[in-house]
């Protein structure tokens, strides 16, 4: 209502000025909103550009006017026209002082620009500016820039200010400072390689939001570089429990569950942790088992965390127990209505399938279900997981489906995909070479043009070098089955050129090779294919060289060769070619020709393709050569390195190359001079902080921009301005003194006993899917269906049986486990307590607990500039009645800590009242509001922003 | 890098909101919303809501006339992404009240800086309602 009211005002303000949009912003929306077509709404923007490069280009625009024309500048480059003009107000708008006129500035600058855009460096002294203001907003916006805006070249620039930031007392300054640093690394991870401990610091921030951000960083760093990490596993175990124990805030809640997309975060890192490492595995398996069992399977984002689990089953060290969890899991997702679902357990089966393969069995028929459903992505789904479980005994039957399918398909992307995945799985299982042969035809024969050109040429190596059995019959069957399909399919009109060149090359190598057919006939065909794709190049080389081997292998053997007319035109045709290329082979062909049988023999081998070719890069035949040179008087060889003359030149140009990299920008403000002093009391001084050396020494690259910054500091290059006495004002802040040793897992202990109860939870809820599972099966099974499953499973009606016998079992156990389950479910029903609930004032008092971390922070932040930073600025200034609301959650924030809180988990209790927060919690969450919408409506077309009816959906709530 | 672009495209095909976290000339935007589009409006309810789309995977969802897409990469948790989507939605709805397709556009920084606090470098930062809305309430205070 509130809002309603804002957004009334401002449409009333209309004309007026003020801070809300003028009537000629209003109707702009309004006839983009209005558009039917998308020429209609070119013709809007193009008139709307005129109008801004003129309202840009006078020089007295009002400041909240400019805002305005940004906004429509964006949308200008939104629906997809060049707004360049533009670019330079928006940078001029970041240098603005107020807030909202900076952060728009600043969202349309990360908007228009990228990081490698010319203005960018207009930006980075803004940017500097800003990172140390007092107003925390300000900071922040800074940092979001700093996100989208910071190449490489650039970091120096703002580095120190953001590492600063990390200290920082507000904790969205902490959090946005740290994904800076996140970014740092992802665009040049050596500039930001000492800070790395900074993410560990972090991970045990008391905001959760500031940890949930750190996540994002640790887990790059663990993707590149696990070993280094196993010592966090422990921590990451305890947040994650205590995330799954509701133990953060309720903001975070989402649907009912607690931090959800934090949890996901952990899982994901955990999995990669626990990836091939038993040791590490057998530390998560308890809150992973803990999760899947508490897991709300009703709910989408439930679904997500349970599907997020299975994942990390998966990767984990086997664990028989979780596996059957994820298997039941699994079961569910595939025999959901819902096609998201659905889509995951194919996902989660083709995960576990490597693990587990007897689990795909029990499925055969909900996977033949999805992989004949017409939803395509389902489809894709379906096949990425054949593909995994691809054997020798079922690849004719998948191999066939995926070519089908790839015919019917149009996408070229995926298209190409599945073609090239075909092949893989043909060249690998094949169970014939007949099958082998007709297999590539069709793959070539369909999507030849989107394959590489290395699927060609493995082709055609196999087909040379055979299976590698050495079994020469086997190898010259595959040889000779590929010429005669090739001969029966050579004719078809619209063959991809790469197929057309190894239907050349083959017949060409192996066309004579049984005596089947005569030199004459494969002449012929070859022939008739060069002229029939007389465009194409390529292949008419191919086919010339084809009979060039033909011809030659034929006066080898000792026979009259005798050229066909239409063979003898081709060549003629070519002599005269305007591809050198084609000359060439023609030329080479006509010398072979006439050539006794000794030498062609020596030119062109028979069947030699594969042998290896030597090499000799000494040119050790021209020694002779050379030595006789030498007798006769001529100078010996010089090597490059040792050629006097050439020296100097060499240096000039590594001097240049010297130069250019230190002639790299440098965004240090200059140093103020200094009344005389002696330059070793000048060190020592405050302003130059002694360890600025290890600074220095950390981050001191030769190739960096820094070297020629820091070289003053070293004192030991012999070119430099005379500073000697001159004080320094500005120097780079001590941001990286060496931290004490220490690390997170000191502060966290495991607590797996408290879950051991979780595998009588898992049984009970398997036995139930089991039974559904035999209720299923009875429903009729089309014929074809259960013969499909058949050739892909190795049968159903064996899989049937045995789900039968086991219903039965676990039906009778099922009584048996239930009780236990309920006793289980009954022991964890007193909700736990809320330490971490930031929306309880009581949690104050009652966690008083010192955070050692914080006590570090104290000695490290010796820098940190504490007066500027305390005032909570905007919001504590002019909206006292604001941040009181969220006063008690800073409050609590700081009471609290991650790591230590793990200690008191189970002595704490009493502090309750959580239940009357989540009545209220569902209070806030209000359904659509007819009669708000209602008014909202009128407001609007009392307003003058009518829709025409063209466009009645513009008012329609998107959640309603 | 998870997330690769943020679009909400309306029923036409035309963009309410473009945010993209890796480099893509304008050209190439346009294509590629205009491809996408195309793809999402042909499937069905029932359908997954997930598409590939060359190298991406598109997750999407629809709000009244108002499709929201996000683009991610393979190793992302597509059902997540989902429910993010609806969280950016509710967020929207929390500050906006009934929030329309309307709403968004006379308010596009705005939209935009819900999204800044959420979403950063491709990865959700922010996933509280309250900590993502405080810094633009306190802006619209302060204006």
């Amino acid at each position: 209502m509130e809002q309603l009211k804002t957004i009334g005002r401002e449409l009333a303000m209309g004309s007026q000025g003020g801070f809300g949009q003028s009537k000629e912003f209003l109707d702009l929306i309004k006839s983009i909103g209005e558009t039917r077509s998308k020429a209609e709404e070119d013709r809007i923007v193009l008139r709307e550009i005129e109008t801004l490069k003129s309202r840009l280009s006078s020089p007295n625009t009002p400041k909240f006017k400019l805002k305005e024309y940004l906004i429509r500048l964006l949308y200008v480059e939104m629906l997809g026209h060049d707004a360049s003009f533009g670019y330079i107000h928006a940078v001029k708008m970041t240098h603005d002082e107020n807030l909202l006129l900076k952060r728009t500035g600043y969202l349309a600058v990360t908007l228009f620009l990228n990081e490698d855009h010319d203005l960018i460096i207009l930006i980075v002294n803004t940017i500097q500016k800003d990172l140390k203001s007092d107003n925390y907003l300000v900071v922040c916006a800074a940092l979001n820039a700093v996100c989208r805006l910071i190449n490489e070249e650039t970091i120096p620039a703002v580095l120190p200010q953001v590492v600063e930031l990390l200290g920082h007392q507000k904790e969205t300054v902490r959090k946005k400072a740290v994904m800076a640093l996140h970014r740092f690394y992802q665009r040049a991870p050596g500039s930001v390689s000492h800070l790395i401990s900074n993410f560990r610091k972090r991970l045990c921030d008391n905001d959760p939001g500031v940890m949930g951000a750190t996540l994002c960083p640790l887990f790059d760093l663990i993707m590149t570089d696990v070993d280094s990490y196993k010592d966090l596993v422990v921590s990451f175990v305890n947040i994650l429990k205590q995330v799954a124990e509701r133990r953060l805030p309720k903001s975070y809640d989402y649907h009912q569950m607690p931090a959800p997309f934090v949890q996901i975060k952990l899982l994901k890192i955990l999995s990669l942790l626990g990836s091939g490492d038993k040791k590490a595995s057998e530390q998560i398996y308890t809150i992973v088992g803990d999760i899947i069992r508490k897991s709300d399977s009703t709910s989408n984002i439930g679904n997500a965390i349970l599907y997020e689990c299975i994942c990390c089953v998966s990767s984990l060290h086997p664990n028989p127990k979780l596996l059957e969890a994820a298997a039941d899991a699994i079961s569910k997702f595939l025999k959901s209505d819902s096609h998201n679902l659905r889509y995951l357990g194919i996902d989660a089966l083709s995960r576990l399938i490597k693990i587990s393969p007897e689990i795909a069995e029990q499925h055969q028929l909900a996977v033949i279900d999805c992989l004949e459903d017409p939803d395509d992505t389902l489809k894709r789904k379906t096949f990425e997981l054949l593909y995994k479980m691809t054997k020798s005994s079922n690849v004719e039957v998948i191999v066939d489906r995926m070519i089908n399918y790839m015919i019917s398909i149009n996408d070229s992307h995926y298209k190409t995909e599945i073609a090239s995945r075909c092949v893989e799985l043909a060249e690998q299982f094949a169970p014939s070479n007949r099958w082998f042969i007709q297999t590539m035809n069709k793959v070539f024969e369909h999507a030849g043009d989107l394959v590489n050109s290395k699927v060609a040429h493995n082709l055609m190596r196999l087909i040379a070098e055979g299976f590698g059995e050495d079994d020469d019959a086997v190898d010259s069957q595959l040889r000779s089955s590929a010429v005669e399909s090739y001969l029966q399919i050579m004719g078809e009109p619209k063959l991809p050129s790469a197929f057309l060149q190894v239907i050349c090359w083959v017949l060409g190598e192996y066309g004579t090779a049984g005596g089947k057919y005569s030199a004459s006939y494969i002449t012929g065909k070859l022939c008739d294919l060069a002229e029939a794709h007389s465009t194409d190049d390529l292949v008419k080389a191919y086919a010339v060289t084809a009979l060039m081997k033909i011809y030659s292998f034929e006066i080898a053997a000792g026979r009259k060769v005798d050229i066909l007319p239409e063979c003898q035109s081709l060549i003629e045709e070519m002599l005269a070619s305007h591809s050198t290329d084609l000359q060439q082979r023609a030329y080479e062909l006509q010398a072979i020709l006439g050539l006794d049988a000794h030498a062609v023999k020596k030119i062109m081998p028979v069947d030699s393709t594969c042998e290896d070719i030597e090499i000799d890069k000494n040119l050790s035949f021209l020694d002779g050569y050379v030595q006789q040179s030498l007798e006769n008087g001529a100078q010996p060889y010089i090597p490059d390195s040792e050629r006097s003359g050439m020296y100097n030149i060499n240096n000039f140009k590594n001097q240049e190359d010297l130069e250019s990299s230190t002639h790299a920008l440098r965004f240090e403000a200059y140093e103020i001079p200094k009344p005389s002093l002696p330059p070793v009391v000048a060190s020592s001084t405050e302003l130059v902080p002694v360890p600025e050396l290890s600074y220095v020494a950390d981050i001191l690259q030769p190739t960096t921009s820094i070297t020629s910054a820091s070289s003053s500091d070293a004192g030991s290059s012999d070119l430099k301005l005379r500073l000697d006495g001159v004080q320094r004002k500005w120097g780079r802040p001590n941001y990286s003194t060496p931290e004490p040793p220490k690390s997170s897992n000191n502060t966290v202990k495991i607590q797996n006993e408290a879950t051991l109860h979780d595998s009588v939870g898992i049984s009970n809820s398997k036995a139930r899917v089991v039974s559904y599972d035999s209720r299923k099966q009875q429903v009729e099974i089309p014929p074809e269906k259960q013969k499909l499953a058949a050739s892909l499973f190795g049968g159903a009606s064996k899989s049937e049986r045995r789900h039968s016998s086991s219903s039965q079992k676990t039906s009778k156990t099922q009584n048996h486990t239930a009780d236990k389950s309920h006793v289980a479910v009954k022991t964890s029903q007193p909700p736990p307590p809320d330490l971490m609930d930031l929306g309880e004032p009581s949690s104050n008092i009652s966690a008083p607990s010192i955070d050692p971390f914080k006590q570090l922070e104290g000695l490290l932040d010796l820098t940190q500039d504490t007066t500027s930073l305390s005032t909570g600025g905007v919001g504590a200034t002019e909206a006292p009645d604001f941040s009181s609301l969220f006063a008690d959650m800073s409050l609590s924030a700081q009471s609290d800590d991650f790591a230590s809180q793990v200690s008191s988990v189970n002595s704490s209790n009493g502090l309750g009242g959580s239940t009357t927060e989540r009545s209220i919690q569902q209070q806030l969450n209000k359904g659509p509001n007819l009669k708000e919408a209602l008014e909202k409506d009128a407001l609007v077309r009392q307003l003058g922003v009518t829709p025409s009816g063209q466009n009645p959906n513009l008012f329609k709530d998107l959640l309603g | 890098m998870g997330i690769r672009f943020v679009l909400m495209v309306n029923k036409q095909g035309q963009t309410r909101l473009a945010q993209y976290y890796e480099y893509l000339n304008i050209e190439e935007r346009r294509t590629l919303e205009g491809e996408i589009v195309r793809k999402c409006l042909a499937r069905n309810e029932q359908q997954c809501s997930f598409v590939e789309h060359r190298n991406y995977k598109v997750v999407y969802r629809r709000y009244a006339s108002l499709f929201f897409l996000v683009g991610v990469d393979n190793e992302e948790n597509e059902l997540a992404i989902l429910e993010f989507i609806h969280l950016l939605v509710e967020t929207m709805d929390r500050h906006f009240g009934n929030v329309c397709e309307l709403d968004i556009m006379f308010h596009l920084e705005k939209a935009h800086f819900m999204l800044e606090e959420m979403v950063m470098n491709g990865c959700i930062v922010e996933t509280s309602k309250a900590s993502i809305l405080s810094p633009i309430q306190l802006m619209d205070k302060a204006a």
